[in-house]
Parts: C-alpha cells; sequence; structure tokens
C-alpha cells in the first residue's frame, strides 16, 4: 500500500499520525493488505436477497414516545454549556 | 475455603446455608486483592456494590426465592456497559466513560441479583487475541504468567481460571470468548448470532459480536445462557424464537450423533500437540456412540479475509461516534472541530484499533469497494452455504479452538499478519452465526491447557452444551498454577 | 444571455414524517422542546446502544409513495452513510441507498408562466427513508458551536427527482404540489418553517443546442418556497455569466443566503469525502407482503385532486375551491363546518373573505385558532338565517377570532339577535307615520323616493326585533293601503 493510500485512509478516518507512525503503519497495512488478497482467487457476488431474514412490517416497533434522558445525564460525559454539547465553532 | 467451585456447586453452597453470598463475595474480593496484581485480570473492582447486592441476594436465598444466578459473584467484559460503573473498552478513549444505562444482559442478571465484582480486561474494544492491546491491564495467563491469557475475553478468562470469579460474560466476534476460554483452560460460549441481546455491547463488528459465559464447565454456560438468552424490545436483530432449558440436554446421549471432521481444520499451522488432542477428544465421543463424518469446507482458506474486512468495515463505522465530544477522551488541542476530533481519536486509540479502522475504511472506499467489502460479503453468504451442508449430514462439528496453546507475551502482537491468521479455527463461526463450545480437551508438554471447539447448528445451543458436558464428565480439568 | 440556455434541474427533497417517536428510538418526534431533552442514548449514538425502526415511520414513507405514484419496494434495506459533523453523533445517518422503500413514479405538476397555464410531469427517482440530524446553535462570543441532539432520528424521506424541470417557477411548483399531497396523505405537516419540508437544488445549465447536461452545482438545505425560486435564479445568472465568459461551472455543493439572496460555495463540504454506504447491520431488512401494500394504499384519505371534484360537484366556483384545496388545514376547517351546518357556498365565502383576511393579516394563527368550525358553521347559519345581521356576524367573529366565544352568546350579550315581532313592526310603522306626516303625504303623492327614508326611520326604531326584509315588506303593504 502507498503511503498516499495511507495518509488519504487517515483522512477519512480522522486519525493522524507521526511521520514515523506512517512508516510503520505504510509496512504493516501492505502486510494486511497481503492477507486480504487472498480473497481475489475467488469469484463469488453478494446477494443482497439472500440475507433477508424475513422481517415484516407487522415486526416492527410501534410508534410510542417514551420518556427521554434527563439532560444532565445525557451530558454527564461531556464538556458541555447550556445543556448543549460543545465544539470548536463550526463554518459551514 | 477452595474457591475452585462451579456455579452449580455455588448455588448449593448458598442454598444450603454452607456460606453467605457476603462471605463468598467477600472472599473473591480477598482473593482479586491477594493476586490480581499479578494476574492483572480486573480493570475496575465494586467492592461496595458487589457486597451491597450480596446482601440483597441473601434476603432473597433466606426467602427461599433463589433464582440460579442469586449470589453468584460475576466478572463482566469491560465492553459491557454497566449503568453508573466505568465502561472503558480496555481504551484511554473511554477511560472515564461511566455509561447512563445497562446492557440488557445487565439487567437480566440483576433481575436474578447476581453479584457483580467487577470490569475486566480485554483487547482494546475487543480487537485482538492476546489482551495485551489493552490500554490499562495486560492480562496474563494463570497457567503460566509468561504467557498470554487469549483474547479479546483474556480478563473473563483468566478471572475464572484463577477462581477471581464464580463465572464471567464476555464477547465473541471472531474467537473472542473461545480462544481465551480455550488458553487459560475453562469453558466458554458463543450463542448463535441474535440468541442474546447486543444493547449495551460497545460494538465492534455488529454483524458478529455475540455476548456470552466464560465458566468452569458447560453446565455452568448453560445456566448462565438460560438467564441472559431471549428476545429483547431494544435490539432489532435479537431473534423472537423461544428460548430453550439450555441445561436439558446435559451428559447427551453421543449414541448415533454425527460429528463431523472437517479436514481444513487440522491442516498446516496446526500445532501437533493441539491436533492429537481435539483428535483423541473425537475418538472419546465415538467411543461414547458417536459416528465421524469426514467433511470439507473449501472457504476456510478465504475465510480471515473475509471476516477481517467485514469486522473491519463495520467497526471503523462503529468507532466513528468517539469524537470526544459526547463521552470519552477529548484533547486538550486548540484548534477546529477537525483538529478537535483527529486528535482526540488519535490520543485516544492505541494501535492496533488504528489499523483495523484503517482497514475498514479501505474495505468501504469507492473504487475498493466491489473487491473488499463485497467480495467479503459474497464469501460469507458461500461460507454459510458450506456450513448448511455440512448441517444436512451432521448434528456437530468438532474443531481446534486455537491453532497453538497459548503463547508468550509479546511473541506475536508486532506481527498483525500472524495475529490475524490464528483465529482461522474460529471465525468461520462467526462469519455463519452459528453457536460454539470450546472446553479444555487436553494439556500440552508445558501444561498448557488445549481446547476443543464443539460447533451447532443454528439455535442448537442446548447440544453443543450437552455434548460439552459429555466429554466433561469424562475429562479431568486441572487447576490453574496461580 | 441566460436565454441561450436550458436550466436544468433536480430536487431532493427532504420531509419530516410526522410519527409520535423518532424513526430508531423511543424519543418524542415533536417539534422544538428545551435543547437535549428529547434524547436519549440510542440517537446520541452513546456506545452499544442500537436502532429500533419505527413501523409507523415505514408506513409512513410507504403511504407518501402512494400519494406521489410511485412504486413500493417490497424488500427495503438500510444503509449507513458515513461523515464526520458535530450534527450527527454516530458519524453515520442511517439512510437507504440500493433498496429503498419507494421506487420511480411521476407527480403532474399545474402552473403558470407567463400568464400561460402549464402542465407537466415531474418524474419520481425513488424516495428513502432516513434520520434528520441535531442542530448547531453558533455563539460567536465563545467561538464555540452548541449541539442540541433533539431533532437527532426525527424520521425523514428524502425524494429525490430526475433533472425534469427547465424553470424555477416548475421547481416552486413542484415541491408546493408534494408538500400538499404529503399533508393530505397524512405523513408530514411539510412546515416550511419549522424545517419539516426542505430542499437540496441541483441546477445546471446546457445550451439550446447541446445534448448533454452541464455540470450541476449543488445548493444544499433551502427551507422556503421562496427560496427554492430565488435560489435557482440566482444559480442561473451566476452560471450563465461564468459560461458567457467562456469559464467552466465548477461541481461543488453551495449554499443560499436568504439576507443577501445568493449562494456561496461551503467550506466545510469541502473536506475529502467518501460516505463508504454499506448495509447497516444492526437493522434487518425490512419486507412487506401484499397485504401490507393494498392496506396502506386504501388507507390514503380524500388527496387534493379527488377533493377538487368533490368542491366542484357542490357547486362551488374552481377559484374558490382551489384557494380552500389548495391549504389543507383550511380544508379540513371546512369540512368540520360543514358537518355542522351543510351551506357549501355561504361557509366558503365566510371562510374566503373574511376568515382569511384575518388569516393573511396575522390575526389568527391558522393552526390554534381560538374559534372551533362548529363555532364558525353556527356563525354563518345565524347570519345566512337572518337571526344576526351581516355586519353584526362579521363584529361577532372578530371577538371569536381575538378571544373565542360562542357566537350566539355574543349575539345575546350585545342585542345583535334578530327576533322578529310583527306586532312591534306594525306598532313602530304607525308610530312613524303619525310622527312624519309630511313625507308619507309625498309617498301618496307618487314621491316613491321617499321610501328609503321612512324605511331608514323604521329601521333605526326597530334594531334587534325585525331584518330589514320584514320591515321592507310590512312598510311597502301599510303604504301601498294608503
Amino acid at each position: 500500500m502507498e503511503m498516499d493510500m495511507v495518509k488519504y485512509l487517515a483522512k477519512l478516518a480522522k486519525l493522524s499520525f507521526t511521520d514515523e507512525e506512517l512508516e510503520k503503519a505504510v509496512a504493516d497495512m501492505t502486510d494486511i493488505i497481503d492477507l486480504m488478497d487472498t480473497i481475489k482467487d475467488i469469484d463469488v457476488v453478494y446477494d443482497a436477497y439472500k440475507d433477508n431474514h424475513n422481517v415484516y412490517l407487522a415486526d416492527l416497533r410501534k410508534d410510542e414516545a417514551m420518556p427521554s434522558l434527563p439532560t444532565e445525564k445525557l451530558l454527564a460525559n461531556a464538556v458541555n454549556q447550556e445543556n448543549c454539547f460543545v465544539v470548536p465553532k463550526v463554518v459551514e | 475455603m477452595s474457591m475452585d467451585l462451579t456455579v452449580k456447586q455455588l448455588r448449593d453452597g448458598l442454598d444450603s446455608r454452607e456460606f453467605s453470598a457476603r462471605e463468598i463475595t467477600q472472599s473473591y474480593l480477598d482473593r482479586i486483592e491477594k493476586i490480581d496484581g499479578q494476574l492483572e485480570s480486573y480493570i475496575t473492582v465494586t467492592g461496595e456494590k458487589a457486597l451491597a447486592a450480596a446482601d440483597k441476594a441473601q434476603q432473597r436465598i433466606d426467602a427461599g426465592e433463589s433464582a440460579p444466578l442469586t449470589g453468584i459473584p460475576m466478572a463482566i467484559k469491560d465492553n459491557i456497559c454497566t449503568e453508573g460503573v466505568l465502561t472503558t473498552c480496555a481504551s484511554r478513549m473511554l477511560e472515564n466513560f461511566v455509561p447512563p444505562y445497562n446492557a440488557t444482559v445487565m439487567d437480566r442478571l440483576e433481575a436474578q441479583d447476581t453479584v457483580l465484582l467487577g470490569k475486566v480486561s480485554m483487547d482494546e474494544f475487543a480487537m485482538g487475541g492476546s489482551t495485551q492491546t489493552s490500554a490499562f491491564k495486560k492480562t496474563k495467563n494463570p497457567f503460566d504468567l509468561t504467557r498470554v491469557p487469549g483474547g479479546s475475553s483474556g480478563g473473563s478468562a483468566a478471572a475464572v481460571s484463577a477462581d477471581l470469579c464464580g463465572a464471567a460474560l464476555g464477547s465473541d466476534t471472531g474467537g473472542s470468548i473461545r480462544q481465551p476460554a480455550s488458553f487459560c483452560g475453562v469453558t466458554g460460549l458463543k450463542p448463535t448470532y441474535g440468541r442474546v441481546s447486543r444493547y449495551g455491547l460497545v460494538a465492534f463488528a455488529s454483524s458478529f459480536d455475540q455476548i456470552g459465559p466464560i465458566a468452569r464447565s458447560a453446565e455452568d454456560c448453560g445456566i448462565i445462557l438460560n438467564a441472559i438468552a431471549g428476545y429483547d424490545y431494544h435490539d432489532g436483530t435479537a431473534s423472537k424464537l423461544p428460548v430453550e432449558d439450555y441445561t436439558a440436554k446435559l451428559g447427551m446421549d453421543m449414541k448415533g450423533k454425527k460429528i463431523a471432521y472437517v479436514s481444513e481444520f487440522f491442516g498446516e499451522g496446526v500445532d501437533d500437540e493441539v491436533r492429537n488432542s481435539v483428535l483423541a477428544a473425537i475418538d472419546s465421543y465415538k467411543a461414547m456412540g458417536a459416528q465421524v463424518v469426514e467433511c470439507s469446507m473449501p472457504s476456510l482458506k478465504y475465510a480471515i479475509a473475509a471476516y477481517y474486512l467485514i469486522a473491519s468495515a463495520e467497526a471503523s463505522s462503529n468507532l466513528a461516534r468517539y469524537d470526544g465530544i459526547k463521552y470519552g477522551h477529548r484533547s486538550e488541542v486548540e484548534g477546529s472541530y477537525n483538529d478537535l476530533v483527529i486528535a482526540s481519536r488519535s490520543e485516544g486509540f492505541g494501535d492496533e484499533v488504528k489499523r483495523r479502522i484503517l482497514l475498514g475504511n479501505y474495505a468501504l472506499s469507492s473504487g475498493y469497494y466491489d473487491a473488499y467489502y463485497g467480495k467479503a460479503m459474497g464469501l460469507r453468504q458461500r461460507i454459510r452455504e458450506e456450513y448448511a451442508g455440512i448441517f444436512e449430514k451432521c448434528d456437530l462439528i468438532i474443531t481446534p479452538t486455537a491453532p497453538s496453546v497459548a503463547y508468550g507475551i509479546n511473541e506475536n502482537i508486532h506481527d498483525p499478519r500472524k495475529m490475524y491468521q490464528a483465529d482461522f479455527c474460529t471465525v468461520t463461526v462467526n462469519i455463519a452465526s452459528l453457536p460454539a463450545i470450546s472446553t479444555t480437551c487436553g494439556y500440552n508438554a508445558d501444561g498448557m491447557p488445549i481446547g476443543m471447539s464443539i460447533v451447532g447448528n443454528m439455535w442448537k445451543e442446548a447440544d453443543i452444551i450437552g455434548a460439552a458436558d459429555a466429554f466433561e464428565k469424562t475429562f479431568v480439568r486441572r487447576s490453574a498454577a496461580l | 444571455m441566460i436565454s441561450d440556455y436550458i436550466p436544468v434541474i433536480g430536487l431532493e427533497i427532504h420531509c419530516e414524517l410526522s410519527t409520535n417517536s423518532k424513526v430508531f428510538c423511543t424519543c418524542s418526534a415533536e417539534f422544538g422542546g428545551d435543547r437535549n431533552t428529547r434524547c436519549c442514548p440510542v440517537c446520541c449514538g452513546m456506545p452499544g446502544t442500537l436502532p429500533i425502526i419505527n413501523q409507523t415511520a415505514v408506513e409512513y414513507a410507504v403511504r407518501a409513495g402512494y400519494a406521489l405514484n410511485c412504486g413500493i419496494n417490497k424488500f427495503s434495506v438500510f444503509d449507513r452513510k458515513n461523515y464526520f459533523y458535530p450534527d450527527l453523533p454516530k458519524a453515520y445517518q442511517i439512510s437507504e441507498l440500493n433498496f429503498p422503500i419507494v421506487l420511480a413514479g411521476e407527480v403532474p405538476i399545474e402552473y403558470e408562466e407567463n400568464g400561460e397555464k402549464k402542465k407537466k410531469s415531474i418524474r419520481i427517482n425513488h424516495i428513502h427513508l432516513e434520520e434528520d440530524a441535531g442542530k448547531l446553535v453558533h455563539d460567536d462570543l465563545n467561538g464555540v458551536s452548541l449541539c442540541d441532539y433533539n431533532r437527532c432520528g426525527v424520521p425523514l424521506i428524502e425524494i429525490v427527482t430526475e433533472p425534469d424541470m427547465r424553470s424555477p417557477e416548475e421547481a416552486r411548483k413542484l415541491v408546493e404540489t408534494i408538500a400538499l399531497q404529503l399533508q393530505y396523505a397524512g405523513v408530514s405537516d411539510c412546515k416550511m418553517e419549522e424545517g419539516s419540508i426542505r430542499a437540496d437544488v441541483n441546477v445546471s445549465l446546457m445550451r439550446k443546442d447541446a445534448t448533454e447536461f452541464g455540470t450541476r452545482a449543488e445548493i444544499k438545505n433551502v427551507n422556503s418556497l421562496k427560496s427554492i425560486y430565488r435560489t435557482i435564479e440566482y444559480e442561473i445568472k451566476r452560471q450563465a455569466q461564468i459560461l458567457d465568459r467562456g469559464g467552466e461551472v465548477v461541481q461543488e455543493t453551495r449554499r443560499f443566503d436568504a439576507n443577501k439572496g445568493e449562494t456561496k460555495a461551503m467550506r466545510s463540504k469541502e473536506d475529502a469525502h467518501d460516505y463508504k454506504y454499506f448495509p447497516d447491520p444492526d437493522i434487518l431488512q425490512v419486507n412487506f407482503t401484499d397485504e401490507d401494500l393494498e392496506r396502506i394504499k386504501a388507507s390514503l384519505p380524500e388527496m387534493p385532486a379527488q377533493r377538487r371534484e368533490r368542491y366542484l360537484s357542490m357547486g362551488i366556483p374552481e377559484k374558490e375551491a382551489m384557494v380552500i384545496v389548495n391549504d389543507k388545514v383550511i380544508s379540513d376547517f371546512f369540512e368540520d363546518c360543514m358537518k355542522v351546518y351543510n351551506n357549501p357556498k355561504s361557509l366558503v365565502n365566510f371562510i374566503n373573505g373574511e376568515i382569511m383576511r384575518r388569516i393573511n393579516l396575522g390575526e389568527i394563527d391558522k393552526d390554534a385558532p381560538k374559534y372551533t368550525a362548529a363555532q364558525v358553521a353556527h356563525l354563518v347559519e345565524m347570519s345566512e338565517t337572518d337571526k344576526v345581521s351581516k355586519n353584526d356576524a362579521k363584529t361577532i367573529f372578530r371577538e371569536m377570532a381575538e378571544k373565542g366565544g360562542d357566537p350566539e352568546e355574543i349575539a345575546k350579550r350585545e342585542g345583535m339577535i334578530i327576533v322578529v315581532d310583527t306586532t312591534r313592526v306594525h306598532e313602530v310603522i304607525d308610530a312613524v307615520f303619525a310622527a312624519n306626516p309630511g313625507p308619507v303625504e309625498q309617498y301618496k303623492n307618487g314621491d316613491k323616493k321617499v321610501f328609503g327614508f321612512i324605511m331608514g326611520l323604521c329601521n333605526k326604531e326597530l334594531r334587534g326585533s325585525a331584518t330589514p326584509k320584514v320591515v321592507k315588506e310590512e312598510l311597502e303593504k301599510r303604504l301601498a293601503a294608503l
């Protein structure tokens, strides 16, 4: 796997690596992809219809609203302000 | 007092007033205090809560209303959410995460007044087979402290094996219950996908994850499965099929049972001692009257790739929510939203988790999706069909649980490829959603336990528990050195 | 020159479904609420939580499909659309990619352009069910954005059209038509001001002689009919200028600034992205039986076209009928009035006149008026049967609209009830004749113009005891007998 690909995947995954870590990641990923490439030998196509568990409309949850979690419990594990989760200002 | 007691024995002791729930709980807490410094299985010990729960359980016992798990002290893998109790997934990312809700299995255990001793270690986010990727407690093997306990439910298996709890819950995505059970010389059950609710189990790979028991015997696994199995409103993938009594087939009569011997599981890469021990176990089943049918699974050689592609793809999406904003590690970095998320994730996740996230992103990214994720999903269907073919002819499949016994700490950890390949005995069971139980079938020359897996058809937990129990009744299990 | 190009417009219209609970959890789906009070571990993406799909949301999506003349997919799969944004706590949106609930269809629109009446059909590519995201409140002072997740998980359908529209008016009319159909189908309020219907607008230009579409720009989240019109108008101008200069339109995501009336490229969307869609392993595929679909189709209430036909058959003029039909709230109000007083023409006159006038002046909140349909029907009946005068009816209605109250009681209190008392009429006529011998004499002598004067004097005395009609009749009789 190329360095550029690892950098692109890191960007997609919102991860950052030091140069040293990147070198290691490229080596590891190359090795791992090599193992994954064993599936290139076989010709199979996924068929979504085969994965049907026969769940029908009537089996789904009834539309009843129930009490929500108290706001302070919801925010207990987070930096919060004015009953909200807080992030650095996002510009649209 | 010996602490090497099965759930069944604990039940008898509690109900006959041989010991009280508080006494037995205190004994486990004392033993944890005494030896867990060496073993490093517990991330969190909930001593006070445990004693309070024990007292509550005692009232129920005294009233003669005890349920099978009332007053039984248990350890819970640290990826199962416990309301008000730290749930870390052995990751810096969730170092301070206290869930405001219980996993459904916790509600079900609490309904029987089970005693929670604490939360046990694991590979970070259940990714690994050694418990050495844990950010907090790199658990050791109770049979040999220089070796790994297996993983990812290494803390659960080691705690059971070292008598630091009556039984434990683990989770199994690609072998994470069975392989550590095998390494630590205990019994571990991975139920059929959908048999136990996943609600509150921190997701690794949603289509593979299942919670299950790790205990001293197949019977104990059945007792615990009885408590946790069944439909759950909060999990859309939980089955509505009625639950059975999973202890109903204990001591199963093996006469006429057809056991599949799938040669691919015994090939190259499996240690001789392991192969011979599992074959010997198959022979003892034969002696009990079972027939052995030779079968084949041609797609097994693709299973590792299919498993890692699908599991990592799902994991990359499941772990995207850890951004430092709603819970979990939040970086001190100054900067934009993007900077904050990147720094929090990069600081919070360990190397193995990052590798899986990269792999998952790769498998799903446009241009690679069809060749990797799409094909892996096709393979998954192919492997299911191959299993279905085997179960048309056979009742059970017996395979080694792992190609080797527990290896030395740090032996495999720097070689992800080798680490992944070691899972080939267990992953197809998850790929095909099947139930499987691992029990000890021998010891190698160093005295390390060897495990075999008994795989059943969908929803046939009672059968594999029964078959494992039939073997356990003929087998002398050794206690761990610690 | 704009006239050198043909605009090509496609829309993705998002409508919130009016279910009680959210699409994947049991929190209330109602609009508004204090910040983060309609949230739970599931819709906030806490570790270990799982979606449980809402039956009514699925049924409403099917109903929306039927209301827009589309086909239904009997097998539907939910996918994850992965991206990071602070309003999306799981870092993926549950949506549908390859197997949406609703398949292709066509929506007819009728509109006026340059004074000409036109008809056209716009093709729908598909409609899928997904979850809404949260809301961000920007705090400029502290340089932070605050995340409110109340809206996270509110069910949305996304209606994806083919690029069949060629003018801003066609696009505006399509959204209006779809909103009306969905309101009648009872699946969405489609309130622009609450963001319950909004659109992503795709615009490109092609030269009149070209055979292929040009490069398009996508303008996200346009949230009023007026803005949709203005956005498209602006984009056509902007792109025409670029093309006129020999430039190329960049394929990008833009945002409409309603204050400035312009579109701008969005910074946040410049990130490299790949949604990495894959089937959500937490949600099992949804199937529909033929009976399900027949039942849902049959449950569609009377739609705008049928209602219009029925109104015309009642003798309501087309223009008046359309004013009523085009506003579901008003039309339903009219229906309720009809149940109490079956006089369509008078009711329509009163609603389209007095009520609409006050609604348009902003004096009445049409969604929560202080009067009931029964009260208005009664008032119209009182006015039609001369129980109160037409003028007094308006005065009474004013009080009903401002403070509420029963029209009969108001009329009584204000002395507006007309009780015809013939004896009193005669007495008054006698008195008026006696007091005004001059005008009476004039009339007798053929000066018929004084009739009005005499009539006025009588009416003044007879207020509340006779209708002008009765006074006129009686007066004519008496004068003729002189």
